[in-house]
C-alpha cells in the first residue's frame, strides 16, 4: 500500500501545470538536442542545469530527466534521415534505419523507434519503481567501505568502456580525481592546491567543467567542419509512420528483449545507452531468422537498439538514486545537479526526499507519452530544425555555454574555466581520452577520497579491510577485473 | 601536429605534473596523523598512479612506429576554429565590460559574419532575439546579476 501511495503522491507531483511544462519542455527541447549534430545529452543535461536553479528541485530533474529521455529518440531522427547520429546511442541505427530510409521507408523505421522507446521507456520506469526502493533499502547497510568499493567500481567501468585507448581512458580518471583534491579538504579543512587563488579554494566546480568539456568542447570539434548534410526527403504524416502489422510481428519480440536488457545494461555502472543500444544490436543479428537482411534495412535492427538505449536512460538512474553512483556522464551532471540542489543521493533520498524521488518517477510516465506523441505527430518539426546550418547552432550553443557557466555562481572565473575547459575536452576528444571519464571522477572523486580515507582510519590503515565484508570484496574484486581486463587484452595483442 | 608527438608531450607533461602533485602534498600537507590518513594521502597517491600511467604513455609513444593521423586541422578547418577559439575568448575576457546581454548580440554577429558571412538581417536577427531570450531567461526570470556595458545593459 505504500507503493500505491508514494506512487499516488508522485503523480500529484508530477501532474501539477509547472511540472507539466517543464516535463514537455524537457521532451521537445531533448528530442532538438539529440536531433542537432555537435551536441549531445550529456552537453544539453549541463546546458540547461543553470535553468534549473530558479526552481524547485523536483521541477528540474523532471526537466532533465523528461530531456535525456527525448535526447535517446532525437538522435535517431538524424540516424534515420542524414546517416549522421545525433548522440552516441544512436549510432548503430544509422546501420539498419538509413537503408530502410533509401528504400523509403524512413517513417516506419522513425515510427518503430517511437512505439519502441516509449514501450522501453514506460517499462523501465516500472522497473525503476519496483527496483529503486529495493536497492535503497538493501544499500542504507553499506559503511564506507563498500561506499568506496562501489566507486571505484563505477569509475574503473566507465573509464573501461570509455574509447579505444583504455589508458588514455585511465589517465582521464585520474586527471579528474586529481582535480578533484583541488580547494578544502573535507576533514582536515586544509585549502590544498589553490594556488593563493580564493576561487579555486571551493575547488573545481563540475558543472563549468562539465559545460567545457562536452558543450564548448563538442562546438569546437564540429567548428573544423564545413559541409552541411543532405536530408533524405520521406513523408511524415501520422499514417506513414506507423509501421505495418509485418513490421510490427518483425520488431515486436526485439522491442521486448531490447527492453529488458537495456535496463539490465543501464544499471551498470558504466555502461549505459549507448553499450545497450550495441548489445541490442548484436543481440538481434544473432536471433534473427534472417540475418543477411541487417545492415539492409532490418527493422528488427532499428526496434532493439532503439528500445534498448531508452530503457538504459531510466535504468541509469537507478543506481544515481539508490547509491548515489552515476553510471554515464550525462547521469553524473545530473547527480552534480541533484547535490547543487542541496540533495544528498543515496539511500536516504527516498526516506527524506519522497516526493523528490516519486515526483520523478511519476513524471517519466507522463514524459513517455509525450515523447510518443512528440515524435510521431511532430516529425516535420524536428526534421525542419535540422536545417539550421550549423554556423548559426554554434554561435548559439556557445552562448548557452557562456551564460550557464557564469550563472552558476555569477562568477567570470567559472567561464574562464569552462573556456579552459572547453578546449581541454576538444583536444580530449581528437586524442582518443575520456571526458566522460574525467567528469565522472570530478564529482565522485571527493566522495570516494572521504569513504577511503574513513575506511583506513577505521581499520587503522590497513587496505584488507575492503575485503572482509562480502558486499564490499565482491565490488572490489569486480573492479580490480575492470582495470585487469584492458592489461590482459593488451598483452595479448602484443604476443599476437 | 601528429597524434604521436601529441602523446609524447602530453606524455612528459602529465608525468612532470603527477611528480609535482606528489610532491606538493608531501611538501605542504600531512600524510598521515594519529587520527588516520591526512589530507596528503590521497593525492599523493594519485600522483604516483598517474605518473606511472604518465610513463607508460610516454614509453609507448616514444616506441611507436606510427606517427598516426594529425590531430589539428588543417586550411579553412583551421582557420575556423581559430575564429570560434578567437572570438570567444575575446568575448569572455571582455565580458566585464561590454556586458552579456550587448555582448551576446555582438558575439553572436561577429561569429556568423567571420565564419559564413551570414545575411546581415539575418544575423542581427539571430542576435537580437537570442540575447533578447537572454535578458528574459536569465536576468529577468532567474535574477542572474550578468555584467552590464556602459550603456547599461
Amino acid at each position: 500500500m505504500d507503493f500505491l501511495a508514494n506512487l499516488s503522491m508522485g503523480f500529484s507531483v508530477a501532474l501539477t501545470p509547472f511540472n507539466l511544462l517543464m516535463a514537455t519542455a524537457g521532451v521537445i527541447v531533448g528530442i532538438l538536442i539529440g536531433a542537432l549534430p555537435g551536441i549531445g545529452p550529456p552537453s544539453g543535461v549541463a546546458l540547461l542545469l543553470p535553468l534549473t536553479f530558479g526552481m524547485e528541485p523536483t521541477s528540474g530533474i523532471i526537466m532533465l530527466a523528461a530531456l535525456y529521455a527525448g535526447t535517446m529518440y532525437g538522435g535517431t531522427i538524424t540516424s534515420v534521415l542524414i546517416n549522421t547520429p545525433g548522440e552516441s546511442a544512436s549510432v548503430v541505427t544509422c546501420l539498419d534505419g538509413y537503408q530502410m530510409a533509401l528504400q523509403g521507408r524512413a517513417g516506419p523505421a522513425l515510427g518503430i523507434a517511437a512505439i519502441g522507446s516509449f514501450i522501453a521507456g514506460t517499462f523501465g520506469v516500472v522497473l525503476l519503481m519496483l527496483v529503486s526502493p529495493l536497492l535503497a533499502k538493501w544499500s542504507l547497510s553499506f559503511g564506507p567501505r563498500e561506499t568506496f568499493a562501489i566507486m571505484l567500481l563505477g569509475l574503473t567501468t566507465v573509464t573501461l568502456l570509455a574509447g579505444e585507448s583504455a589508458l588514455k581512458g585511465y589517465i582521464s580518471m585520474m586527471l579528474g580525481l586529481m582535480l578533484a583534491m583541488v580547494g578544502f579538504d573535507i576533514i582536515s579543512g586544509d585549502a590544498r592546491y589553490a594556488l593563493g587563488i580564493p576561487e579555486m579554494m571551493d575547488g573545481m566546480d563540475f558543472l563549468p567543467a562539465a559545460i567545457g568539456l562536452f558543450g564548448l568542447g563538442e562546438v569546437l570539434t564540429g567548428a573544423e567542419m564545413v559541409a552541411g548534410t543532405a536530408i533524405l526527403k520521406a513523408n511524415y504524416g501520422l499514417r506513414d509512420v506507423m509501421p505495418s502489422a509485418k513490421d510490427w510481428a518483425r520488431s515486436r519480440w526485439a522491442i521486448a528483449r531490447g527492453t529488458v536488457l537495456g535496463f539490465l545494461v543501464g544499471l551498470l555502472p558504466g555502461a549505459g545507452p549507448t553499450v545497450a543500444s550495441f548489445l541490442s544490436y548484436t543481440v538481434e543479428k544473432k536471433v534473427s531468422r534472417h540475418p543477411q537482411e541487417f545492415g539492409k534495412g532490418a527493422i528488427e535492427g532499428v526496434a532493439g537498439p532503439e528500445s534498448a538505449n531508452n530503457s538504459a536512460a531510466t535504468g541509469a538512474m537507478v543506481p544515481m538514486l539508490t547509491l548515489g553512483i552515476p553510471g554515464s556522464a550525462t547521469t553524473a551532471i545530473m547527480l552534480g545537479g541533484l547535490m547543487m540542489w542541496g540533495l544528498r543521493p543515496g539511500p536516504l533520498l527516498f526516506e527524506k526526499n519522497p516526493e523528490f524521488v516519486w515526483g520523478l518517477i511519476a513524471s517519466q510516465y507522463i514524459a513517455n507519452v509525450m515523447l510518443l506523441v512528440l515524435s510521431t505527430a511532430f516529425i516535420p518539426l524536428f526534421v525542419r530544425a535540422l536545417r539550421v546550418p550549423y554556423t548559426i547552432l554554434m554561435p548559439l550553443i556557445i552562448v548557452f555555454c557562456i551564460t550557464g557557466a557564469y550563472s552558476l555562481k555569477n562568477s567570470v572565473w567559472d567561464v574562464g574555466q569552462m573556456l579552459v575547459f572547453g578546449v581541454l575536452g576538444y583536444a580530449m576528444k581528437k586524442l582518443d581520452y575520456s571526458p566522460a571519464a574525467l567528469v565522472l571522477a570530478l564529482v565522485l572523486g571527493p566522495l570516494a577520497e572521504r569513504a577511503l580515507r574513513q575506511s583506513l582510519i577505521i581499520s587503522d590503515a590497513g587496505m584488507g579491510i575492503f575485503f572482509l565484508r562480502p558486499i564490499s570484496a565482491v565490488l572490489m574484486v569486480a573492479a580490480l577485473l575492470a582495470i585487469a581486463v584492458p592489461v590482459a587484452r593488451a598483452l595479448a595483442a602484443r604476443r599476437q | 601536429m601528429s597524434v604521436r608527438k601529441a602523446d609524447r608531450i602530453a606524455g612528459a607533461a602529465l608525468l612532470a605534473g603527477s611528480v609535482a602533485f606528489s610532491a606538493g602534498a608531501l611538501k605542504y600537507y600531512t600524510y598521515s596523523g594519529p587520527g588516520g590518513p591526512g589530507p596528503a594521502f590521497v593525492p599523493f597517491w594519485l600522483g604516483v598512479i598517474m605518473a606511472l600511467l604518465a610513463t607508460m604513455l610516454l614509453v609507448g609513444a616514444w616506441r611507436s612506429k606510427d606517427p598516426g593521423a594529425q590531430w589539428l586541422p588543417q586550411g579553412d578547418g583551421l582557420r575556423r576554429l581559430g575564429v570560434v577559439l578567437g572570438v570567444t575568448v575575446a568575448f569572455v575576457v571582455l565580458l566585464k565590460f561590454v556586458g552579456m546581454i550587448l555582448g551576446t548580440a555582438l558575439f553572436l554577429v561577429v561569429l556568423m559574419r567571420l565564419l559564413d558571412r551570414t545575411a546581415w538581417p539575418l544575423a542581427l536577427s539571430v542576435a537580437a532575439a537570442t540575447a533578447g531570450l537572454n535578458y528574459l531567461v536569465f536576468t529577468y526570470w532567474l535574477k542572474v546579476p550578468f555584467p552590464v556595458s556602459v550603456f547599461g545593459i
